[in-house]
């Protein structure tokens, strides 16, 4: 089935609630996390999706009824960016690594996006996953640039400023200015600079923390920089990070199964990341407001929670009956 | 078509293409066709040379013969699996 998005849908992008973790927190340090599933398609990239389609419109880059947006991702960039551009008139093919999940690739295609999937062995002098979906996309827009735009979420501009405009001023105004300390998991790393730049030009002292994963990882939406190399996106403003914190797959998944206990919250793999290096650095500090990006839900990751023994298909099916319905999802069904 | 075309099951042009598109449209033709099929594939693109041979190696299939033609390169593969 293909659900086609009216253009309202983009009306309800960002302004997630910020939840306080109260199980995690103490009279001295508070544990916030910014729910990011509630924004439409269901994670923090409809953000960056819409400001990377609002820019290439404005520059014309983009025609309607011609145009196809062209874009590598693991998952969550293709599926904000397969609903909204689908809202505004215009065609989406994803490249994407044949090892994400069937239910992020049913969800793409369900959206209407076409999807092109790569594998490690197709060209390896270009790298591995995510870097062998870069290389193929760039080069089917190469040369056809009349009618495929690649926004390029590893390099563009917007994906920096839809943070620094919406995710920031968010947090800032949600937890009065009392921020002490901002947490975010790491791939391109616009969330990070987007958010934090904002935040520190408030208050200089609010300290930045990022999030890689460690080597050979099962934590969609996270890098690990030794690996992969850091996004020129990145790159541009990565002094704005004061501490570096890398996520083991053990630990992100402890924490994802510990939320769930804890606060009823059923999350991907990388908020299990976030939460993990919160606790971490809550055990160094005698006072903070610790607010955290929760990317997504768990709902894409049931064979990867099944295969990692994370949850059961029982716990699973139960903790999907406490999730938000999704705008998409409710007009699916 | 010449007498050789007419032993290939499918042929592609992947000229104007840069790799590793050539690479990724061999791999969707090979998957199309049966064991015993043979596949031509045309190219321009120089880094296509090294890299659809090799493909074409690491998947276990047989690279029949790889011919040049002024600026193309034609590759006849043969699909083993």
């Amino acid at each position: 089935m293909t659900y086609t998005t009216n253009s309202d849908v983009t009306q309800h992008i960002g302004n997630t609630p910020l939840l306080e973790l109260t199980s995690y927190s103490t009279e001295n340090i508070k544990f916030f996390a910014k729910l990011e599933w509630y924004n439409p398609f269901g994670s923090v990239k409809d953000r960056a999706a819409y400001w990377m389609i609002k820019h290439a419109e404005k520059n014309g880059f983009l025609t309607k009824n011609k145009s196809i947006i062209i874009e590598p991702s693991s998952g969550n960039t293709g599926i904000a960016l397969a609903g909204i551009a689908s809202s505004m008139g215009y065609k989406v093919e994803i490249v994407i690594p044949e090892k994400v999940s069937q239910e992020t690739k049913r969800i793409l295609q369900d959206l209407g996006a076409v999807l092109h999937e790569t594998s490690d062995d197709l060209c390896p002098r270009v790298g591995a996953g995510t870097d062998q979906s870069i290389a193929l996309a760039k080069a089917i827009v190469k040369p056809r640039p009349s009618v495929y735009y690649m926004p390029n979420q590893y390099e563009n501009e917007s994906n920096f400023l839809a943070h620094y405009e919406s995710t920031g001023p968010e947090i800032w105004e949600q937890t009065s200015g009392k921020i002490t300390h901002f947490f975010t998991g790491c791939g391109t790393g616009g969330t990070m600079t987007g958010t934090a730049t904002f935040l520190k030009e408030k208050n200089r002292n609010v300290r930045a923390v990022a999030i890689q994963a460690q080597q050979n990882h099962l934590l969609q939406g996270l890098r690990n920089f030794e690996e992969s190399d850091m996004p020129d996106l990145f790159k541009r403003r990565e002094s704005v990070v004061d501490e570096w914190f890398t996520a083991t797959n053990k630990g992100s998944f402890d924490s994802v199964k510990n939320l769930l206990e804890r606060e009823g919250l059923f999350v991907g793999p990388s908020s299990g990341s976030v939460l993990s290096c919160m606790l971490n650095i809550s055990k160094s500090i005698k006072q903070g407001v610790l607010v955290g990006i929760f990317a997504d839900d768990g709902r894409k990751f049931r064979s990867l929670y099944k295969e990692q023994e994370v949850f059961t298909g029982d716990e699973y099916l139960s903790a999907m009956s406490n999730l938000p319905v999704l705008d998409y999802i409710k007009s699916m069904n | 078509m010449n007498d050789s075309d007419k032993e290939v099951a499918k042929m592609i042009d992947v000229r104007g293409l840069y790799c590793p598109e050539p690479v990724f449209r061999t791999k969707i033709e090979l998957e199309k066709l049966t064991i015993g099929d043979k596949l031509k594939v045309v190219s321009d693109d120089p880094e296509s040379e090294e890299d659809i041979s090799r493909w074409v190696k690491r998947s276990g299939h047989e690279l029949i013969s790889l011919e040049k033609k002024e600026k193309d390169l034609e590759f006849l593969i043969k699909k083993a699996k």
